[in-house]
C-alpha cells in the first residue's frame, strides 16, 4: 500500500518538474500549434533556424554570456578562495564582522545595489561596458563562492599540508599537489554554480550594460511575454543548457554539501 | 626572521583583501550613492540638498501601501506553499526505496534552472491557451480558452507564485533532507521502543529537530522573493506591482526627478531585508544551540 | 518479568546471512549477554527482538505470544543505545517522562515517577537540566531511567557502556546490575567485551558469524568451552593434539589423565588448559609436559610466560619474581581436573 502511494508521489513530482521543461522542447519544434491541440499541428525548424541566424543576435549574446560568466567565475575563484580559506581556518579579530560584511551583498536586494552602482559607473565611465557588467556580476558571485568554499575548507584538514611541507614541498607545490585535489570536488561545484549565477543575470546586465552588452537572458525576456512561443522556447533551451550540464555533474554533491544551495535564490 | 614574521602577519589580510576590496568598494559605493539620491542629493539635476521628503512622499503614497501588500503577499504565499510541499517530499525521500535515487534527482532539477526559463515554461502551461487548458479541453471540461482561469498578468500573481514554488520548494526540501539525513533514524527508533506511534514520533521527536532548518530556510526564501523583481516584472500586472519592480520602473523613467523616490523605495526595501537577515541569524543561532 | 524465546530466528541482508537459525530461551528476570566479535549478528538480533527489524525467518516470542505482527511501539521492549540519544529539545525530566507521556499518563503521576527514577539512578534533582549540560555518565543514566520508567517487558541494551571511559564503565556496570536485580527485569545486552559479559550476565550467548556457539553461565566459557574458537575468544590459546582412550590422552611428548572427559568419543582430540591453571615446574611429574621458555613478560603483579610446547606457543602465569629466563627448559604440570577436551578437526590450528 505504501509502495503504491510512493509511486503516485514519484509520478506527480516528475510531471510537475518536467512539464515546464518538456513543453518548451515541444514548442521549439512547433510551426503551428493552436488551442486545443495537444501536439503541434505542424512541426517545423523555423524557430531554430531563426535562432541560429545572425538576425536573432543569439550568437553574439551567447558569446557574451559565456565569456562574461567565465571571466566572472575565474575572478570569483581568484578572489574568493583565499578569503574563504582565511575565514574557515584562521581566527582573527573582527572575524565575525568581516563574515557579515562579505555576505551582505547577497542579502541586500539586487535592485538597490544595481541602481546605486549604475550611477557611480556612469561617472566612472564603466556604464555600457563589458568591464562594468563583469564587475556588477561579481557582486552576487564572489560572496556565493566564499560561502561554499568556506564550508568546504571547514571540513578540510590542514594536517595534510603540514605533512607535505615537512616532506619538503614548497608552498606552491603543496597547493597544487595537496590542497587543490582535496578541495577540488567542492570547488568544481561552486564554480559551476557561480558560472550559472552570472549566466542568469538579467536586470543587472540590462541596467549596467545599457542595452549595448547583449546577453542571452536579455534576448529571451521580451519573447516570454510575447506571442512567438516557438522562438522563445528555442532561446530558452539554449539558455538552460549549461544548467542541465551542471545538474548532471553535481547532483550527487547537492545532497552532501547543503551550503551549495546557499546561492539558489540568485538564479 | 623579522621578515617572515611580517609575511605571516600580512597573510590573512592579504587573503581577505581582494574580496573585501571588490565587494565593499563596489557595493558600498553603490549603496552610498543610492542613499544620497534617496535623500534628494542629485547634483546632476541641480538638487544639492539633503531632504527626507522623498521618504515621506513614498511612505504616505497609497500606492506604496498597496505595493507593499502585494510584495508581502506574494512572498508569504510562495514561501508558505513551498515549505508545505517541501516537508512531505523530504520525509518521503529520506528513506531508500526503489526509485528513490531517481526521485531525488528529479527533485533537484529545478535548483540550477534560471528563473526566466521557469517563467516561460509555466507560462506555456498555464495561460488560457496553454497546455493545461488544452488538456482540460481534450477531456471535455472546457471548450474555449476564455473558460480557463487567468493566471498570468493577474492580480493574484498565480503564475508568479508557481514559478517561485517550482524553484524554491526543492531548495527548502533539499536542506530539510540534508538535516533529516544527518539526524538519522535513531531518535525515532528509540521513541518507538518507548511506545510512540508514527504521529507522536513526528510531532515530538522529528519536528523539533528539523524546525530550525525549516524556519531559517523559509526566511531566506521569503527575503529572496520579497526582494526579487524579474518574475513580477515579467509575469505580473503593471499595477499594483511589487516594490522592487516599482522602484525599477521609477528608476528607468526618463524623468530624472523620479530617481530620488525610486532610491527611497530601494532603501526602504533594503532596511526590510536587513531585518529579515537579523531574524535569520537569530533563528540560526538558536538552532545551533 | 517476561520470558523471551527466539525460535529459528534468521536474518539475511542480500546474500549475507547475519543471523543464522538462532534458538534461545531467556527466563523471566534473567540478564543475558549477547557476546561476540563485531559483525557477529548480536545487534541485528537485538533489533529483531525490539521489532526495529523484521526477521527473514523464525519468530520472537514474549511470554508465549508471537511478536511477529506486533509493531515496536506495542512490544514493550525498550532499547538503550550506545549513544545516549537524549532528546535535545527536552529537559532531563521530560526525557525520562517521554514514554509515560506517549501513553497519556497524567502529568502529576509522571512527575512523581520521574522523581522516583532519578533517585534510582542516583541523579536526584536533575529534572530541569538539559542533555548537553550533564556529563556522559549522567546522560547514560538518564537514558537508562527513560527506559526503565515505563516498566518494560524486556530491557535491551546495545553496547551501552562502550562510549564511557573505564572508571565510569565500572560504576555503570554496578548500577545496571543492581537495578536489574532489584526490578527483576528480563534484560538483554549486547557487548564485545567479555569481561563485561562475565561480570553482568546470568548467562552469555556467544555468537560467531550469526551462529550461536554456546549459551551458558559465564563460568562455563572458561571451564568448559565448546570449541577451540570459543576458548580462543576467552583468551585461552593453549592447545595440544592427542589421542584419547578412556580418560587417558596420549600426546607427542607425554601421557595425561583427565578427570572429566566431557563425553568426547575416543580418538583424536584437542586438549586445553587455561593459562591460569598451568603450573610451571623445574622437574617432570604426573600429568606434565616438557616445555621451553620462549619469553618472559613482566606484567607488574605477575609474570607471563611464553612457552614452546610440542611446537606450539602456550601461555602460563608465574609469580612476579619468576626464577626463569628465556631458553630454560621447564615442565608444565596440567592438573587433571583443569584439563578440558575439545573436538579436533582438520580446521583446527593445531
Amino acid at each position: 500500500m505504501k509502495e503504491f502511494w510512493r509511486w503516485v508521489f514519484i509520478v506527480l513530482m516528475t510531471v510537475a518538474v518536467m512539464a515546464p521543461l518538456l513543453v518548451q522542447i515541444v514548442w521549439s519544434f512547433a510551426f503551428r500549434w493552436h488551442f486545443p491541440d495537444l501536439l503541434p499541428g505542424e512541426w517545423g525548424l523555423n524557430a531554430w533556424r531563426y535562432v541560429f541566424s545572425d538576425a536573432s543576435r543569439v550568437g553574439e549574446a551567447l558569446v557574451n554570456s559565456m565569456s562574461i560568466a567565465l571571466v566572472v567565475s575565474l575572478l570569483s575563484i581568484a578572489v574568493g578562495l583565499p578569503a574563504a580559506r582565511a575565514l574557515a581556518l584562521d581566527d582573527f579579530p573582527g572575524k565575525g564582522a568581516i563574515e557579515w560584511l562579505l555576505l551582505i551583498p547577497i542579502l541586500v536586494p539586487g535592485v538597490v545595489t544595481t541602481m546605486g552602482i549604475h550611477i557611480a559607473f556612469i561617472r566612472l565611465r564603466l556604464a555600457d561596458t563589458y568591464l562594468g557588467v563583469v564587475l556588477i556580476h561579481l557582486i552576487p558571485c564572489i560572496p556565493y563562492m566564499i560561502l561554499v568554499m568556506t564550508s568546504v575548507f571547514a571540513s578540510y584538514d590542514t594536517a595534510l599540508e603540514d605533512t607535505a611541507r615537512t616532506l619538503g614541498a614548497s608552498a606552491v607545490r603543496t597547493f597544487w599537489h595537496v590542497t587543490l585535489p582535496a578541495i577540488f570536488p567542492g570547488l568544481l561545484v561552486a564554480t559551476l554554480f557561480t558560472f550559472l549565477i552570472s549566466w542568469s543575470q538579467y536586470v543587472t546586465t540590462l541596467l549596467i550594460g545599457g542595452g549595448r552588452i547583449i546577453t542571452l537572458p536579455m534576448i529571451l525576456f521580451p519573447f516570454i511575454s510575447g506571442s512567438n512561443n516557438a522562438t522563445a522556447a528555442a532561446i530558452s533551451l539554449i539558455f538552460v543548457a549549461p544548467a542541465l550540464l551542471a545538474l548532471v555533474f553535481t547532483s550527487h554533491s547537492l545532497a552532501k554539501e547543503p551550503s551549495i544551495l546557499g546561492g539558489f535564490g540568485r538564479m | 626572521m623579522r621578515r617572515r614574521e611580517w609575511l605571516e602577519r600580512l597573510k590573512i589580510p592579504l587573503m581577505l583583501a581582494p574580496a573585501f576590496l571588490v565587494l565593499i568598494v563596489l557595493f558600498s559605493g553603490g549603496l552610498v550613492v543610492g542613499l544620497g539620491q534617496s535623500l534628494g542629493y542629485m547634483p546632476v539635476i541641480g538638487l544639492n540638498e539633503f531632504t527626507l521628503h522623498h521618504y515621506a512622499d513614498v511612505l504616505t503614497n497609497s500606492n506604496f501601501l498597496q505595493s507593499l501588500w502585494v510584495t508581502f503577499y506574494i512572498a508569504f504565499t510562495s514561501t508558505l506553499l513551498s515549505t508545505v510541499i517541501a516537508i512531505p517530499c523530504a520525509l518521503v525521500l529520506r528513506q531508500a526505496f526503489k526509485g528513490s535515487r531517481f526521485a531525488t534527482f528529479i527533485f533537484q532539477v529545478p535548483i540550477p534552472i534560471p528563473h526566466l526559463v521557469v517563467a516561460f515554461g509555466i507560462v506555456a502551461l498555464v495561460t488560457q491557451s496553454g497546455v493545461m487548458a488544452r488538456v482540460l479541453a481534450s477531456i471535455g471540461l472546457l471548450s474555449e480558452p476564455g473558460q480557463f482561469p487567468v493566471m498570468v498578468f493577474d492580480r493574484a500573481g498565480v503564475a508568479i507564485q508557481m514559478v517561485y514554488l517550482w524553484k524554491e520548494a526543492p531548495f527548502i526540501g533539499l536542506v530539510v533532507l540534508a538535516v533529516l539525513r544527518s539526524v538519522g533514524t535513531e531518535y525515532e527508533e528509540l521513541a518507538q521502543t518507548l511506545g510512540a506511534n508514527r504521529w507522536q514520533r513526528f510531532r515530538y521527536v522529528l519536528l523539533p529537530m528539523i524546525a530550525p532548518a525549516i524556519l531559517s530556510t523559509s526566511i531566506i526564501v521569503f527575503a529572496f522573493v520579497f526582494a526579487s523583481y524579474e518574475i513580477p516584472l515579467l509575469l505580473g500586472v503593471r499595477f499594483p506591482t511589487t516594490l522592487p519592480v516599482w522602484a525599477f520602473q521609477l528608476y528607468q523613467d526618463p524623468d530624472l526627478s523620479l530617481r530620488p523616490p525610486a532610491m527611497a523605495i530601494s532603501v526602504i526595501l533594503t532596511i526590510i531585508s536587513i531585518m529579515f537577515l537579523i531574524t535569520y541569524r537569530r533563528v540560526a543561532r538558536y538552532a545551533i544551540k | 518479568m517476561t520470558t523471551v524465546v527466539l525460535k529459528n530466528l534468521c536474518r539475511r541482508f542480500g546474500n549475507v546471512v547475519a543471523v543464522n537459525n538462532l534458538n534461545l530461551e531467556i527466563a523471566s528476570g534473567e540478564m543475558v549477554a549477547f557476546l561476540g566479535p563485531s559483525g557477529c549478528g548480536k545487534t541485528t538480533t537485538l533489533r529483531m527482538i525490539a521489532g526495529l527489524l523484521s526477521p527473514s525467518a523464525g519468530d520472537v516470542i514474549f511470554d508465549n505470544r508471537s511478536m511477529l505482527d506486533v509493531p515496536t511501539e506495542k512490544r514493550g521492549a525498550v532499547m538503550v543505545f550506545q549513544k545516549h540519544l537524549l532528546f535535545p529539545n527536552m529537559t532531563v525530566g521530560e526525557n525520562i517522562g517521554f514514554g509515560l507521556c506517549m501513553r497519556g499518563v497524567k502529568k502529576q503521576e509522571i512527575n512523581a515517577r520521574v522523581k522516583e527514577m532519578l533517585e534510582l539512578v542516583r541523579l536526584p534533582g536533575f529534572e530541569n537540566r538539559r542533555a548537553h549540560e550533564i556529563s556522559g555518565g549522567q546522560q547514560q543514566r538518564v537514558a537508562l531511567a527513560r527506559g526503565l520508567i515505563i516498566r518494560p517487558a524486556v530491557l535491551l541494551l546495545d553496547e551501552p557502556l562502550a562510549n564511557l571511559d573505564a572508571n565510569l564503565r565500572l560504576e555503570m556496570r554496578e548500577l545496571i546490575r543492581s537495578i536489574q536485580q532489584e526490578m527483576r527485569m528480563t534484560s538483554i545486552f549486547v557487548t564485545h567485551d567479555q569481561e563485561e559479559a562475565v561480570m553482568l550476565a546470568d548467562r552469555i550467548a556467544l555468537l560467531f558469524d550469526g551462529v550461536l556457539q554456546q549459551f551458558d553461565a559465564p563460568r562455563a566459557f572458561y571451564e568448559r568451552p565448546c570449541s577451540e574458537r570459543v576458548a580462543r575468544f576467552f583468551r585461552n590459546e593453549n592447545f595440544l593434539r592427542g589421542r584419547k582412550a578412556g580418560r587417558c590422552v596420549v600426546c607427542e611428548t607425554t601421557r595425561l589423565t583427565v578427570a572429566d572427559d566431557g563425553g568426547r568419543p575416543d580418538g583424536e582430540v584437542l586438549l586445553t588448559v587455561r593459562p591460569e591453571d598451568v603450573r610451571i615446574q623445574d622437574a617432570g611429574s604426573e600429568n606434565s609436559v616438557p616445555a621451553r621458555v620462549q619469553a618472559i613478560i613482566y606484567m607488574g603483579a605477575y609474570t607471563q610466560y611464553l612457552l614452546d610446547v610440542e611446537g606450539r606457543i602456550w601461555r602460563a602465569l608465574g609469580p612476579a619474581d619468576a626464577p626463569h629466563q628465556a631458553g630454560d627448559n621447564v615442565w608444565l604440570h596440567l592438573p587433571p581436573s583443569r584439563v578440558w577436551l575439545l573436538p579436533a578437526s582438520d580446521r583446527s590450528s593445531v
